[in-house]
């Protein structure tokens, strides 16, 4: 399978299941409320989820299949949480991880 | 006033009070666009997959596992853990459009998006001069505008972007900004936390990605343990 057919298997199972996911408790509405313990193991799904998708990209860098410790990303990483948490504001956390990416890597390249 | 215009005048309210709130996700857009285009695909897969797909969060990561090089099926189950809490939206939005409509319960799924969710149910719901299901999908409307139009002008933009820049920096970045304020209580802020150890020891040590999804499980079990824990103060059954 090449590469464009694999992502184009990707993207149609990707809208099939969630498709699903939003039109199930729709189409089953009036048949009886949702599972309890269903709702109490999809509570911290957002939190979970995206956590595990910040910290791989915020310690290491991948560099021929391993995997490398990365301080200027770890520390961009926690000036843009820091920036989040104060701001609640997607640019403004943007700006700052990036700005403090490029300071840090331009630092190291000029004491390296 | 005809039942016509009072449709199209529920649609442009939702759209209108939807717009604030429209303006956020264009950064998140720009990245998507971006991300499919340095996977090594063009402006169809840009396209077909906002279209087809329409959640966010779950494309940008889909696209970066995708060009990891992890697995299909682990690319599609974590993409889909991401939109589970699309399944919590429908619930709870369910008493709302599934009363007033027919067949067409059967598409409404598709325009649920955290904004529309929102505005709906924080606004919509409250006004007695606009039809809710129009309103709804009037709201989703102007986002999946907005949506696809950031999604190509990343995907042109970000073509250009020398990769000395470390564009590719931005899509944790993009979800540390939706994690923020995702963490709505005590238990969700230790389910971070447990995910974040987890996935920093993990990630290198497991082959191809999987240590993600291991990690979301944890987090997610650590979570459900101590909400329980919390609830459990409650008089016993």
């Amino acid at each position: 399978m090449n590469d464009t057919v694999a992502f184009w298997v990707v993207v149609i199972s990707l809208a099939a299941g969630t498709f699903l996911l939003r039109s199930i408790p729709l189409w089953l509405h009036g048949h009886g409320p949702a599972p309890r313990w269903l709702k109490r193991l999809l509570r911290h799904v957002p939190a979970a989820a995206l956590t595990a998708l910040v910290i791989p990209g915020s310690l290491y860098v991948k560099a021929n299949g391993s995997y490398d410790f990365a301080p200027a990303r770890t520390a961009a990483a926690v000036a843009a949480l820091l920036v989040a948490v104060r701001t609640r504001n997607v640019l403004a956390t943007l700006a700052t991880g990036m700005a403090v990416l490029w300071t840090v890597q331009a630092l190291i390249t000029v004491m390296g | 006033m005809s039942r016509t215009s009072r449709t199209a005048r529920s649609m442009l309210a939702g759209a209108k009070e939807v717009s604030p709130i429209m303006v956020g996700i264009i950064p998140f857009g720009l990245v998507a666009g971006a991300a499919v285009i340095s996977a090594g695909f063009g402006l169809a897969e840009v396209i077909g997959m906002s279209l087809l797909v329409n959640a966010g969060a779950s494309q940008i990561a889909a696209t970066a596992l995708f060009a990891e090089g992890a697995p299909l099926l682990l690319v599609v189950g974590t993409a889909l853990v991401i939109n589970a809490r699309l399944f919590i939206y429908s619930t709870s939005i369910a008493p709302l459009l599934v009363p007033r409509v027919g067949w067409s319960r059967l598409l409404l799924g598709h325009p649920l998006v955290d904004q529309s969710y929102a505005i709906t149910m924080t606004r919509g719901r409250y006004r007695d001069d606009v039809d809710i299901v129009p309103y709804y999908v009037g709201s989703w409307l102007l986002l999946a505008v907005t949506w696809q139009v950031s999604n190509v002008i990343g995907a042109l933009g970000g073509a250009l972007v020398p990769s000395s820049w470390s564009l590719d920096f931005a899509v944790p970045l993009v979800f540390l900004a939706m994690l923020v304020p995702a963490l709505k209580c005590r238990a969700d802020v230790e389910a971070a936390v447990a995910t974040a150890v987890a996935a920093a020891i993990l990630v290198p040590l497991m082959p191809m990605q999987t240590g993600l999804i291991v990690a979301i499980v944890i987090g997610i079990s650590w979570g459900a343990a101590r909400y329980r824990e919390r609830t459990s103060e409650e008089p016993a059954r």
